[in-house]
């Protein structure tokens, strides 16, 4: 769903960054207590299928995943990374099939699967990932051994206060882990693995740990959710959130085309209508029905369709509280989970007041980018153009996170994207983040971390724009001149100069290659 | 709310450029017990000054979130310097908001109420009167003016005075290092400043500290960085002309010319300009419309290479006989006056140009957002619960490190480019600070920080617009648009009239619904 207006909580933490789980990986051997999973189980909810079957072959379908990892180098873009890793939970969906959460198997080189009982390491490679609700699938390289175990399957939302298990392989030992709690909530919330995106989550009080990411949660022998997110530090207690099955089961439904789509969104801002003055002006009568649409994001499913001012009475024949709430499947929810179950291309027959007019409109349901840019991004190499030593690079979070970016036009222009509209003008603004120093560049080195506006005459809307301008020959032909945003003067090189410099600042940095503008483009 | 303490702003102002914030007031309004080996003792004993007065001022600020409120009541105790006919010179941050201000005799402690003549909030300077005219000859029969130096050149050795319980005088010498262009308390304000080592010690009347040479006044305290032991001298050149455009009854200020400039030492950038090698003079990045540059021809891009004569080099320095190298502002800033002609040199499209015209003064009145802001309280509207301000520096000031992100980051956005606004017509930002929950603002209570575009139909450019604005509601209704989500609220006009009689002495203690003046 869009975030444009509905702030994170800042106490939202990703818990269980794969990293973090290797390091609790290594424990030391005091710590080392019996697997849990080998005492005796007697669990009124988790139904054994026949007495002769041990639980523990029953869960041989849960399984350890180990990712080794490359995390992206946005300060140094033309560097592999570092090298990392982690461990998490996954589980059997289906022939070959193992679902799990994105960040378990983010920025991952290799992966590595490995069942309780078994003592073999099974290579294994991610078939889909859906990075805005945290959730992918792997194969194994080699999907004979898992012939015989048996998938898990799907329950559906489970009640608030019944009794779950999460079972999986968080920190404390190698084995396979059981914990237990309820049900404790059910609510929208942000997915902190992008940052930017929120879905239907349940929250549970069952310990959930680093390294149970991605296992499943069971009730009555069912999944129900998969652990994906807690809370770090000492915020709050028993406080661990899954990811339930309708989120599940759309991402499985999106991926059977063979492709991941992401959500879609409505891509417009609701501001609830409880003013009297309001309900005047809008001409409403008062029956509770409608929320007035404060903003529109003209590259949105509802640009130039619905316009601020008006008010969205339905979605689909259900009608749109006051304060943006929709009952759906019998409970009060946010008016976007409508949409969040939908897919790319799908139809929404909207009812809305204009002027007081009642009208009807279906539209067309997609992705809105803009705001992807915003959110934390994963298995990208980084992108650069670097010339005579300026180095070039699409603004992202990644990208602002890495460089700690203090310029006020950089920092308004990340914080107000949205808000602003300014990916009108800017749909990828570029930065110029670093100069690798020398002779042709020494006086330029004061302005890292600027926006860059505009290089030869060309005004630059994406890092592509920066290849193509800097060859080409502005109003003075000899010179190469940079113009950054609120920065009193243009930057000036000698285009003779700068470019007898450039291998030689190359070799000196250890810059492989002058640019990288993604798979798709060449260079 | 944050508290606000003058005696600590003084010291914060001056360890913000060195990075050294003081958890403790330096300077204790009780003496320091006597050190055990007291070497900062003049050897000189103990003098008596008769050019000196304590200087004791009430002071009570605004408050700049909820401007029908003022903070509480605090004191600054310091020196005044006697000068000619019975006035006594203090810095400006001495006054600000002052309430009650009066002069204590040091020695006998004899006390007179005093008024402010002149205050220059910029330049930091405020010339103070006795206002008791039956006492007033009496006050000061003992007392002798002391006169303004202005000859101090680098390498001097100034002292600055204080005294002590008794009114003995504690002198510290101390050696001028550099002379250059410094920012002084309030924003856009900067001048010359004397930079000067030594240690000064912590006194009770620790405000304003006279620095003389000789027998002459040389320079006021400025601020002083205790842990570089770096005092910052607000210099006679400056007070000399502040002094010489009070003296004609008419207080116009210190003259600017608009314009920002880059250094033009990047030899790749000069050939850009078409500037040759020996060819001096700095790269214009901005003129200020409506300001004495733009007026005499000024154009952004332009290299200025002389200021009345005075050449200017790529750093933007000038050659002054008695400086040496100092930042050509200073021609403009502290050498000339409101009025005074203007010539100035640029090399535009490689050809020279000789342009002419009259400095004026930016009044602080003519910033999009007010630079400062003292003795009066911030303009406001509050209109059934709907707190409308105009927007002024020490409103974002009032957040300090707060300013990270949201709607004040954005405001703090418009106060450093008021191009942008300016273009499309705004005088001043208006916008909406506050909602305080009443009938009217149902709703809309997690609503602020949004500008103001329109108001039942009239474009808002100043405060004043939307104050006139809300008396024609249509229909019945108050229309509010604004720049930022929710972008509109509706206000019931019959409710508002209701919620504003409520709030006048209600719960949140408003005298008024309006600041307009």
């Amino acid at each position: 769903m869009f975030c444009g207006n509905r702030p994170f909580l800042m106490k939202m933490r990703p818990l269980f960054p794969a990293f973090a789980a290797l390091a609790f990986a290594a424990t030391s051997p005091a710590q080392e207590k019996a697997p849990a999973a080998a005492a005796p189980v007697e669990s009124p909810i988790v139904e054994t299928p026949a007495p002769s079957t041990p639980l523990i072959d029953e869960w041989e379908g849960i399984v350890n995943i180990d990712a080794s990892v490359l995390v992206p180098d946005y300060r140094e873009p033309w560097n592999s990374g570092a090298p990392s890793g982690g461990s998490g939970t996954g589980f059997l969906i289906g022939k070959n099939r193992f679902l799990t959460n994105a960040h378990v198997i983010s920025n991952a080189t290799k992966l590595v699967i490995r069942t309780t009982n078994d003592p073999e390491p099974h290579p294994a490679r991610v078939v889909f990932v859906a990075h805005d609700c945290d959730l992918a699938i792997l194969e194994a390289e080699d999907g004979k051994p898992f012939e015989k175990l048996k998938p898990l399957t799907f329950g559906g939302i489970p009640k608030l206060n019944t009794e779950v298990i999460a079972v999986g392989y968080p920190i404390g030992g190698d084995r396979i882990s059981v914990t237990r709690g309820v049900v404790s909530r059910i609510d929208f919330r942000p997915f902190s693995h992008t940052q930017v995106d929120s879905h239907l989550a349940i929250q549970v009080d069952a310990a959930i740990n680093p390294g149970n990411s991605g296992g499943p949660v069971l009730q009555s022998g069912q999944v129900v959710g998969v652990a994906f997110q807690g809370f770090s530090g000492r915020v709050a207690q028993n406080v661990g959130y899954i990811i339930p099955v309708p989120v599940i089961k759309r991402f499985l439904k999106d991926v059977e085309d063979g492709h991941y789509d992401h959500y879609v969104d409505l891509a417009a801002s609701d501001f609830a209508i409880e003013n009297s003055a309001q309900r005047k002006a809008l001409h409403l009568n008062g029956d509770g029905v409608g929320v007035m649409i404060a903003e529109v994001e003209p590259a949105g499913s509802v640009g130039g369709i619905l316009q601020r001012g008006d008010v969205l009475l339905s979605m689909d024949g259900n009608p749109v509280l006051n304060n943006g709430l929709i009952r759906f499947e019998g409970e009060l929810m946010d008016m976007n989970e409508v949409v969040e179950r939908k897919f790319a291309g799908d139809k929404l027959n909207l009812t809305y007041l204009r002027n007081g007019e009642k009208k009807e409109t279906e539209v067309t349901l997609k992705r809105f980018d803009p705001y992807v840019k915003l959110g934390e991004q994963y298995n990208q190499r980084p992108r650069y153009v670097v010339y005579a030593g300026l180095v070039f690079q699409p603004m992202d979070k990644n990208l602002m996170d890495a460089h700690q970016i203090s310029d006020p036009a950089a920092n308004y222009l990340f914080d107000n994207y949205l808000t602003e509209k300014l990916y009108v003008e800017r749909p990828e603004p570029v930065l110029l983040t670093s100069i690798l120093a020398d002779e042709v560049n020494t006086y330029i080195t004061p302005y890292a971390n600027s926006v860059v506006d505009e290089i030869n005459g060309v005004k630059i809307r994406s890092l592509k724009d920066v290849k193509t301008a800097l060859a080409k020959k502005g109003e003075k032909a000899d010179f190469v001149v940079i113009k950054l945003l609120e920065k009193g003067r243009p930057l000036v090189l000698k285009r003779d100069l700068a470019e007898a410099a450039h291998p030689k600042i190359m070799q000196t940095y250890n810059v492989p290659e002058d640019s990288y503008l993604g798979e798709n483009e060449k260079d | 709310m944050k508290p606000f303490s003058f005696l600590l702003a003084l010291l914060a102002l001056g360890t913000a450029a060195h990075a050294q914030v003081p958890a403790t007031p330096k300077f204790p309004l009780r003496p320091n017990p006597a050190p055990l080996a007291p070497q900062a003792r003049p050897q000189q004993g103990v003098l008596q000054t008769s050019s000196l007065l304590k200087v004791n001022v009430t002071y009570q600020a605004h408050n700049m979130r909820i401007p029908w409120q003022k903070e509480s009541a605090g004191g600054r105790r310091g020196l005044g310097v006697v000068l000619e006919g019975n006035r006594i010179l203090v810095t400006g941050q001495m006054v600000a908001d002052a309430t009650y201000i009066e002069l204590e005799l040091p020695e006998s402690g004899q006390k007179i109420p005093a008024r402010v003549v002149a205050v220059d909030y910029e330049a930091n300077l405020a010339l103070l009167a006795p206002n008791s005219p039956a006492r007033e000859a009496a006050f000061f029969a003992g007392l002798s003016p002391m006169e303004v130096d202005t000859s101090t050149r680098i390498g001097d050795t100034l002292v600055v005075w204080q005294t002590g319980r008794v009114g003995e005088l504690i002198v510290t010498p101390m050696r001028v290092s550099k002379v250059m262009n410094q920012g002084y308390v309030v924003e856009n304000a900067s001048f010359i400043v004397y930079e000067a080592q030594g240690i000064i010690r912590s006194e009770a009347n620790s405000f304003t500290l006279p620095v003389a040479k000789g027998n002459k006044l040389a320079a006021l305290l400025l601020r002083y960085d205790s842990k570089n032991q770096l005092a910052t001298l607000l210099p006679a050149p400056i007070i000399e002309h502040f002094l010489k455009d009070v003296a004609d009854g008419k207080y116009d200020g210190f003259p600017s010319l608009g314009i920002e400039f880059q250094i033009t030492l990047d030899d790749q950038f000069r050939e850009y300009l078409g500037m040759k090698p020996d060819q001096a003079g700095v790269y214009i990045s901005s003129v200020t419309k409506g300001a004495s540059a733009e007026k005499a021809g000024v154009k952004k891009g332009d290299i200025l290479q002389s200021i009345n004569g005075h050449s200017i080099d790529s750093r933007g320095d000038y050659q002054d006989p008695q400086f040496g190298a100092l930042s050509i502002s200073h021609t403009v800033r502290g050498q000339a006056f409101v009025g005074d002609e203007v010539e100035m040199k640029v090399l535009r499209e490689g050809k020279e140009l000789t342009l002419k015209g009259k400095l004026a003064r930016k009044q602080p009145t003519d910033y999009l957002v007010l630079p400062y802001l003292f003795d009066h309280g911030p303009k406001y509207v509050l209109n059934g619960g709907l707190l409308f301000q105009e927007l002024t520096r020490p409103y974002l000031n009032s957040f300090g490190s707060e300013q990270q992100g949201g709607p004040i980051l954005r405001l703090a956005r418009i106060a450093n480019s008021p191009e942008e606004s300016e273009k499309k017509g705004k005088k001043k930002i208006v916008f909406l600070s506050a909602v305080l929950p009443t009938t009217s603002t149902q709703g809309y209570e997690r609503v602020s920080g949004q500008v103001v575009s329109e108001v039942n139909g009239t474009k808002i450019t100043r405060i004043e617009d939307l104050a006139e604005a809300f008396k024609k509601p249509q229909d019945g209704l108050h229309v509010v648009k604004l720049e930022q989500f929710p972008f509109i609220l509706y206000l019931d006009a019959t409710k508002v009239e209701r919620d504003n009689l409520q709030l006048m002495n209600g719960a949140f203690r408003i005298g008024s619904l309006s600041r307009l003046d």
